[in-house]
């Protein structure tokens, strides 16, 4: 038992945010500005897309938790999130394909030739997948599908969809007949969310994703989602405690730094709690999901709605540390605050995952109850 | 990173589970509890301390020869486990196995280390804790009690508070001040004090809770043995961070997990067998979401003690860390805490042994006793200092 990273994994992670550093434009102060498509070519020739695909389709073979720090690191450097969704894609098909898609789409993936949006969210629907009414029949997929990251810049795009009275992820090409996207005005338009319109998408065959498997696929989807995207809140985190505690050590006032103000200290200090904790709900959730531990569910719920919590809170605490400064556009911390809110409310809330935790916990007491009276 | 467990680890598991089974009565946990008297209860837990060192389960991680088992950290943690699942009673010299023990073992000469060691592990001496004074409480190091040297002994004057356990102590680890003309960090030592030494007194303090687990311990003209101190005369300071880094440590933490993850699971037992007109209280939104929120609050709990662990497991020091663990679990739980006394609604304030209180009214209890956890073993305000400063590098 170790609850460490190998040197292997921080290199990863320092390397990923040493990358994206190289575009300042990314934390830059306007939103407009932060789409740079060269960051995507920089992280393909890293290698990043390749470390999830299996060594037989050309990648690395490695698991979520051999990348979480480096997932941290696209947080905490608010990289596109199509890097992300991509990601969470290739562990989806790596797991859940059949041979051919896997022989299809991971060699690509690998190479970074392929960028592949999530859509799961509908509008009246809240955050629960298995509410969708997007449905796959004869003649492809209809129905709208909103607040999907990056969907404008995606090749593919993986839709939750009802196929066969059952809710499955099927897998279009953004091209296809029939897909029709629009950006959504929202508060972080660096994340490139749109709605997409689908009006008897066309389907390839072979589409459809572990659809024939344990109908687990949906669960694996939000929980390989919800870890990745609470990594990617404890980067935004850890950035901004890093911001407080360095401007609280430079800023002067009444003739001192303000950090030696108990007020502000002791904010830090509750930051800094509040990160690693969030980090160790993060981590273990990173294990689970590598391993598919039994308690991998809980743990991603616990992950998500914890650490959405956390980094909502230190990047406010960040904002009031800085003062007016940090109310200023041309600051930047904005840009972390926008991008958490939207973090916050992809692949359900920390509501949506509070009551899966306490549905899980019931189950598992259940279990324990019934073994109890065999 | 790897959460599963070698064979040899498994094993030590399996050895485990089949003592507990022999060695906890029958019935423990559902028709068998603790003694409600609070005498009678330490007692109790000093009769299961000893049954678990009379069966070799008494200092896992210690070394053989000071009577321990030798074992890992990682066995260490697989103890506490097990221990969790079957809801085992606690001991009663915590404070000697976490803080007197580790303390020692640290820094003690050999002839301290052979002498007191294994009388700890075997609860033939049960250890109190005497830091903090009526003046010296956040200000640890402005105590006033005096030792002054005379020959081969010291002569201790002054008082200790809040000497939790000093009832059933036969020893006390105290910060003394041997040089009252240093700085208050540099004129302190720190003495191991036989508690049936003439001249020692104590008088029970009535808590919150109604319980008198905490003392005011007074000494007068008491002679201490020079060899009964730990460290050198004047660095007792740094003595006595070693024992606040155990005592606010993943060692500590994770055995307050387990005790905080039973009472929880037994909050949702409570709640999901109560009516709530015409439901049951379980299906209310509002209570479902406090209560997921503890049960992920009492996971980070363990995490965090676990990852600590792996950090000390890889060669890391101890440091501030201890001070990011214990922060966290004592608002963690208190908040639990809180959130059970929220959740029971209307009734809460019954107690037990109304038939009307809630749960057996033993949240009540727990409510109370939890206010304790943000003011002991470092205030939650010295701890952000530690942090702060230590940890973040702030200016002082």
């Amino acid at each position: 038992m170790n609850f460490g990273f190998n040197e292997e994994q921080k290199s990863l992670g320092e390397t990923v945010a040493a990358l994206l550093a190289d575009f300042p434009a990314l934390t830059g102060p306007d939103p407009a500005q932060a789409r740079d498509p060269a960051v995507w070519r920089a992280l393909a020739d890293l290698g990043l897309f390749a470390l999830l695909v299996p060594e037989a389709q050309g990648g690395v073979g490695l698991t979520l938790v051999d990348v979480a720090l480096a997932i941290e690191a696209l947080g905490a450097g608010l990289a596109p999130p199509i890097a992300a969704s991509t990601l969470i894609a290739t562990d989806i098909i790596a797991r859940e394909g059949t041979a051919a898609q896997r022989e299809t789409l991971l060699p690509r993936i690998a190479t970074g030739d392929v960028r592949i949006a999530l859509a799961v969210m509908e509008d009246g629907q809240g955050y629960d997948p298995a509410q969708v009414r997007t449905m796959m029949g004869g003649n492809g997929v209809t129905g709208v599908k909103i607040l999907v990251p990056d969907a404008d810049i995606a090749d593919m795009i993986l839709v939750v969809a009802r196929v066969d009275d059952r809710v499955g992820l099927v897998m279009l090409s953004r091209d296809a007949r029939g897909v029709a996207i629009r950006h959504h005005a929202d508060i972080d338009p660096s994340s490139g969310l749109c709605e997409v319109t689908l009006n008897g998408a066309a389907v390839m065959d072979g589409a459809l994703i572990g659809h024939a498997g344990s109908g687990d696929v949906i669960s694996r989807l939000m929980d390989a989602a919800a870890i990745v995207y609470a990594g990617m809140a404890m980067g935004i985190a850890a950035r901004m405690l890093d911001a407080s505690v360095d401007y609280a050590k430079t800023r002067v006032q009444f003739g001192q730094p303000i950090g030696a103000f108990q007020s502000i200290k002791h904010r830090c200090a509750d930051m800094a709690v509040a990160v690693e904790a969030g980090r160790s709900a993060a981590y273990y959730a990173f294990w689970t999901a590598a391993e598919n531990d039994p308690d991998r569910s809980r743990a991603a719920s616990m992950a998500k709605a914890y650490c959405g919590e956390i980094a909502r809170d230190v990047c406010n605490e960040t904002v009031q540390i800085h003062g007016g400064m940090g109310f200023t556009w041309e600051l930047g911390l904005h840009r972390f605050l926008r991008r958490a809110k939207v973090m916050e409310h992809g692949f359900g809330n920390h509501v949506w995952h509070y009551e899966r935790i306490m549905a899980q916990t019931l189950a598992a007491r259940a279990v324990v109850a019934d073994a109890r009276a065999a | 990173m790897d959460f599963s467990y070698s064979p040899q680890e498994e094993g030590f598991r399996a050895d485990l589970r089949a003592w507990l089974a022999d060695a906890l009565p029958s019935g423990w946990g559902e028709t068998v509890f603790e003694p409600e008297d609070e005498d009678e209860r330490a007692m109790f837990r000093l009769a299961w301390e000893k049954k678990l060192h009379a069966g070799g389960w008494s200092g896992i991680n210690w070394p053989v020869e000071y009577g321990g088992r030798g074992a890992t950290l990682v066995e260490r943690a697989i103890f506490a486990e097990e221990m969790a699942r079957v809801g085992a009673p606690e001991g009663l010299n915590i404070i000697g196995h976490n803080l007197a023990g580790s303390t020692i073992l640290r820094h003690g000469t050999e002839a301290q280390k052979q002498y007191f060691l294994p009388r700890i592990l075997s609860s033939d001496d049960v250890w109190c804790q005497g830091f903090s004074e009526p003046n010296a409480g956040s200000d640890l190091a402005s105590v006033r009690t005096r030792a002054e040297r005379r020959g081969d002994r010291f002569i201790v004057n002054g008082q200790k508070i809040w000497t939790s356990f000093a009832q059933y102590s036969q020893w006390c680890f105290a910060l003394v001040r041997t040089d009252p003309d240093a700085p208050k960090h540099k004129g302190l030592s720190f003495l191991l004090i036989d508690m049936k030494s003439p001249g020692v007194s104590i008088r029970p303090l009535r808590q919150i809770s109604g319980e008198c687990e905490f003392n005011e311990t007074f000494f007068d003209d008491v002679e201490v043995p020079v060899a009964n101190i730990v460290g050198d005369i004047n660095d007792g300071w740094r003595i006595a961070m070693t024992t606040l880094a155990y005592e606010r440590g993943p060692e500590d933490a994770l055995g307050r997990q387990i005790r905080f993850s039973q009472e929880l699971d037994k909050l949702i037992g409570t709640v999901a067998a109560t009516p709530r007109g015409d439901a049951m209280l379980i299906d209310d939104p509002i209570v479902r979401q406090k209560l997921a929120r503890a049960v992920t609050q009492v996971e980070v709990m363990r995490l965090n003690a676990v990852r600590t662990f792996s950090k000390y497991l890889n060669g890391d020091d101890r440091g501030p860390d201890a001070s990011v663990i214990k922060l966290y679990w004592s608002h963690a739980a208190q908040n639990m805490y809180e959130a059970a006394m929220d959740i029971l609604g209307p009734t809460a304030p019954i107690a037990a042994p109304d038939p009307l209180s809630a749960g057996g009214g033993r949240f009540q209890l727990s409510y109370l006793q939890s206010k304790a956890f943000t003011i002991y073993s470092g205030s939650s305000e010295i701890q952000r200092n530690i942090i702060g400063e230590r940890m973040l590098g702030l200016p002082r």
